[in-house]
């Protein structure tokens, strides 16, 4: 809202400079945007509240300043001359629809039409308005300076020299002075004649009387319009309007008729019109101006200092509120026209604060009540984050909308109403697909080459109801790690570095030990190079190299390795404290076994069979070397096992070693595997 | 003899010479060897060839050559030890000085990874909060109206709904993503174990229909909500201003000023003190000195009534318990922490950025 100084100090003779009266203002709420300076004048940019309609205007801002420097309030000049026959004998109003119109003011003036004085198009050019014509711009000052708009009709363009007040009719169409036909709805107001639409009740008038040079005569109309009708309406066809925006947030219902007058007495001041004699002042609905009781009391223990009562009555009244009876402490306010956001105690309360100054109240903190800390769901949150910082991924934070073609492939997505574009279509039901994959496209045209990052953060996925929020963790490797080092090379990642990360989350943070099923994979992953975690108890998810199309169709060379978990069985995981296990008193007896077997046999396999057949002095086994080409032949593979045999309790006898030793390779052998090196 | 006499003192005299000399020449601990060989060693060293020579003098003159050799013996062998000893100190220090590494070269660390900045900022405010006794509690992404707007006194075409321009999904109708983490909050008041009494903080990701260089439509906000008996406006200053100067430090002004929020009442902004100009006026600060940081307010009494009608049972009464509630940008606050200009770099997440951040 724009604010000339010299217009302001029409009401109120503001004792200091633009600059500090812009901070005084900043501190009651009105705040100060900016400050144009126009020769000797200063234009203040104001950023009014939506609440704060009665503000959006320069007598609105003059009662502030007022209030601020506690010096008298002039008051709107309202006098005007009549002349000629009575207004009511040119023009009839009707409210047809009081729950749209409460009230309607009108005047007849016979207007000369032309342009306006310098003086106001110069004012009105300072507030961002521009100067048409002597009468369409009276109406604009006048709303500026007080904030009701009005309309004028040319007279002899109204059929019937009747205005009605009313919702319009299904698909009855109107031509708005911008030169849009609009098809109306029941749900829009308008001003019509017996005849048909004239204009857009409280948004735009329309074209058909449109006031113009041929104009002789004047319907002034000054009406109250319903906020959330207007709203409704203003929304529905999408227009924004100085008058909608003022109506839809409450205009002041006593301005209607004052509106009329400083107009009539500003088109005489200008020699630009005479009014004909009498307001026509059509009420449906009178407003009930509210009451309400503030207590002192009330108003020290929310604002957490002592206001003064006389300071409290003097702000209040400064401002309009009529102090009325008195019960108890109480005193009981008449709320004034203008501050339709004025409804209980509260709210005086807040006026009282804004002006007494918030920089006034002593700051203190509340009473200490019981600690309060990390949920150990949060701890634990914090740890995975330390954890997975600490193997060297990043962590990256992308977006929840994605592209429902970019998540083609991952399961049903939740759909957003009114996204930004096509690309943000969808909530993500995956923090790979598209978020990760993103990531590393983003870094690869960036010319990087080793991306190691992870996410967490929740999808979403359709559900009866709300959709399903689940929080999930994300990982994504590619390229090489330990790379750019001068002390060594780097290695490319592959499946045993993701498969790593999870087991080091999971033992540190998850329900432990879990293993891997290689069915039921995920499409985008990788058939031969990724699993799912199987019987890990709360843990669910995937990991694994991409599918080479899917590499393909997001442009990516190379191998990448990805994984995604749910979040929760990390973080709500009980943690049993381990049972120590006692040292054993004789040292392990350790021997390496080399064996080649058919590929399909599986390492955990292998090792299955070799504990059963070893027995229970086999205290742990490690697979140390791995090895496939000659002089292995095609399709098997060389396995070099360490096994450390201990007991407990005593030193293992040769025999029992060599026991063990024997009943595994004798095992293995029946299982079409051979010993090297035996 | 006499001759016998001279002739074993100038031999003293000319081994003396010729063994300092040999000494000198002798650099290492091996050519030392065999210079101790040449004089002092047992089978024919030149000192102890003169000892042998000893049987020969007569015996007056024995005692007094046999000492004499004998001094002669020491002395070589202390001479030659101490010069031993310092070659071995040349070699142990040239040994050393092979061995050096250049200790410029970079360190060789386990890989490094880096937390988001937003999330260290985020934790960081979790932290300043829960050392003043709050609790840190988050609701869901996606929530409904009543959450998010209604119980939050912004009934339909409520005009401050245009302040948040809300993302709604297509199916089921009547569901937002959260325009602000306020939601959680009354979630909170509704399963509240201890009312009226509430401390809590609710960090978590908010969307609006925002896409610039200060407004990206998935953002992250922190809210605290205070409420129980007694609870004022200087409460609130004082939270404010303690929290404000455990983040950037004491040394910037805070300004409260009266805004509107429809569920707060009254409602304040919160200003800080330019930390880029310190209040002198910059571009940052468009001139004026201060830096918009949070919007905050009582909470208006029309909340409590919400959720007292919700829950069926006056659990925070209007008339015996107030409260405040802020809210701040986390991404507003990182960016002001670490000089970015453009939120959208904390979602396009270039490693050239992130890796800037160490933590």
């Amino acid at each position: 809202m724009k604010i000339p100084l010299s217009w302001l100090k029409e009401f109120v003779d503001v004792p200091v400079e633009a600059a500090r009266l812009g901070e005084d203002l900043t501190l009651v709420g009105l705040a100060l945007e900016g400050i144009e300076r126009h020769g000797a004048d200063a234009v203040l940019d104001l950023d009014v509240t939506t609440n704060r309609v009665d503000c959006m205007n320069v007598h609105g801002v003059a009662r502030e300043a007022s209030v601020i420097y506690a010096l008298p309030l002039r008051s709107l000049d309202l006098t005007f001359a009549e002349a000629g026959t009575p207004a009511r004998q040119a023009l009839e109003v009707e409210i047809e629809a009081p729950d749209l119109c409460p009230r309607f003011c009108a005047r007849v003036l016979d207007v000369r039409l032309g342009p306006s004085p310098a003086w106001l198009r110069d004012r009105l050019e300072l507030v961002g308005v521009r100067p048409i014509n002597n009468v369409v711009d009276v109406t604009n000052y006048v709303m500026m300076e007080m904030g009701q708009p009005s309309h004028a009709f040319d007279l002899a363009r109204i059929p019937g020299g009747k205005l009605v007040a009313r919702w319009a009719r299904e698909g009855e169409r109107l031509t708005t002075l911008d030169g849009a036909e609009r098809v109306l709805t029941s749900r829009h107001g308008v001003v019509a004649s017996p005849e048909g639409a004239l204009a857009l009740a409280g948004v735009m008038g329309g074209a058909a009387s449109e006031v113009s040079e041929a104009t002789r005569t004047v319907a002034l109309e000054a009406a109250y319009w319903d906020p959330l009708s207007i709203r409704r309406g203003a929304k529905a066809l999408g227009m924004h309007t100085e008058a909608s925006h003022r109506f839809e947030r409450g205009a002041d219902p006593e301005g209607t008729a004052a509106a009329t007058a400083r107009i009539a007495h500003l088109l005489g001041r200008i020699g630009a019109g005479t009014a004909r004699p009498g307001l026509i002042d059509r009420l449906a609905a009178p407003p009930a101006l509210r009451q309400i009781a503030l207590r002192p009391s009330r108003t020290d223990a929310v604002l957490g200092t002592t206001v003064p009562r006389d300071r409290a009555r003097a702000i209040l009244t400064g401002l309009g509120f009529r102090p009325g009876a008195e019960s108890g402490e109480a005193t009981s306010f008449t709320v004034p026209s203008w501050r339709g956001d004025v409804s209980r105690e509260i709210d005086l309360v807040e006026e009282v604060g804004r002006h007494h100054g918030l920089g006034n109240i002593p700051p203190t903190v509340p009473p200490a009540r019981g600690a309060e800390g990390l949920r150990p769901r949060q701890v634990r949150e914090r740890r995975l984050r330390d954890l997975l910082v600490g193997a060297g991924l990043t962590e990256v934070v992308t977006h929840a909308f994605v592209s429902d073609a970019l998540a083609a492939g991952s399961p049903p997505r939740v759909a957003v109403e009114n996204p930004l574009s096509e690309e943000q279509g969808v909530l993500r039901s995956s923090l790979v697909v598209p978020g990760l994959l993103s990531t590393l496209r983003t870094n690869l045209r960036q010319g990087r080459r080793d991306v190691a990052v992870f996410e967490t953060g929740r999808v979403f996925s359709p559900r009866e109801g709300a959709p399903g929020e689940e929080p999930r963790l994300g990982l994504l490797l590619a390229g090489e790690l330990g790379a750019g080092h001068w002390s060594a090379r780097g290695r490319v990642v592959d499946f045993f570095d993701v498969k790593a990360l999870v087991e080091l989350v999971a033992e540190r943070l998850g329900p432990g030990a879990f293993t891997l099923a290689t069915d039921g994979l995920p499409a985008l992953l990788h058939p031969g190079k990724a699993a799912r975690v199987a019987d890990g108890g709360t843990l669910s998810g995937w990991l694994g190299a991409l599918h080479p199309d899917v590499l393909r169709a997001w442009d990516l060379r190379g191998e990448v390795y990805v994984a995604e978990l749910p979040l929760d069985p990390f973080l709500e995981a009980p943690s049993a404290p381990p049972r120590y296990r006692p040292l054993a008193k004789a040292p392990a007896v350790l021997r390496d076994l080399s064996v080649v077997c058919d590929r399909s046999l599986t390492v955990a396999a292998l090792e299955a069979r070799v504990r059963s057949a070893a027995g229970e002095h086999l205290r742990s086994l490690r697979v140390v070397d791995l090895y496939e080409g000659p002089p292995v032949p095609a399709g098997r593979v060389g396995v070099t096992l360490a096994l450390a045999f201990q007991d407990p309790e005593r030193t293992l006898t040769g025999e029992e070693v060599q026991g063990a030793l024997d009943r595994v390779v004798g095992d293995l052998r029946a299982a079409g595997a051979e010993i090297r090196g035996e | 003899m006499a001759g016998e006499g001279d002739t074993l003192r100038d031999r003293v005299r000319a081994i003396r010479a010729e063994f300092e000399t040999a000494l000198v020449a002798a650099g290492d601990v091996s050519t030392l060897q065999a210079v101790h060989d040449r004089f002092l060693g047992r089978k024919s060293g030149a000192v102890g060839e003169l000892m042998k020579s000893l049987g020969r003098l007569p015996p007056e003159e024995r005692r007094e050559a046999g000492q004499e050799l004998n001094a002669l013996r020491d002395e070589l062998e202390s001479r030659h030890e101490a010069a031993r000893g310092e070659a071995e100190d040349r070699l142990r220090a040239e040994r050393l000085r092979e061995q050096r590494v250049d200790v410029t070269l970079p360190g060789r660390l386990p890989a490094r990874g880096r937390r988001h900045p937003l999330t260290s900022t985020r934790e960081d405010l979790e932290d300043i909060f829960v050392s003043m006794g709050y609790e840190v509690y988050d609701g869901p992404e996606v929530d409904d109206d009543y959450h998010c707007f209604e119980a939050l006194n912004m009934p339909p075409d409520h005009p401050a709904r245009d302040m948040q321009a809300t993302f709604y999904l297509k199916d089921p109708p009547g569901l937002v993503l959260r325009t602000h983490t306020s939601p959680a909050q009354v979630r909170y008041m509704l399963s509240n174990p201890h009312p009226p009494h509430v401390r809590i903080i609710c960090p978590g990701k908010v969307f609006r229909r925002d896409d610039d260089l200060t407004h990206s439509p998935m953002f992250h906000q922190v809210e605290a909500l205070v409420v129980g008996p007694g609870i004022s406006v200087g409460d609130l200053k004082g939270t404010v201003q303690a929290f404000l100067h455990a983040l950037f430090g004491p040394q910037y002004p805070v300004r409260f000023r009266p805004s509107y929020f429809p569920y707060t009442e009254p409602s304040i902004e919160v200003d800080l003190g330019c930390i880029v100009c310190s209040g002198r006026g910059c571009r940052v600060c468009k001139g004026t000195g201060w830096l918009e940081i949070m919007g905050s307010g009582m909470v208006h009494p029309a909340v409590f009534e919400a959720v007292n009608r919700r829950l069926g049972r006056v659990a925070y009464d209007p008339e015996q318990v107030t409260g405040f509630a802020f809210g701040l940008g986390i991404d507003r606050v990182a960016m002001m922490r670490h000089g970015i200009g453009d939120i959208r770099l904390f979602y396009a997440n270039d490693l050239r950025l992130l890796e800037q951040f160490p933590s």
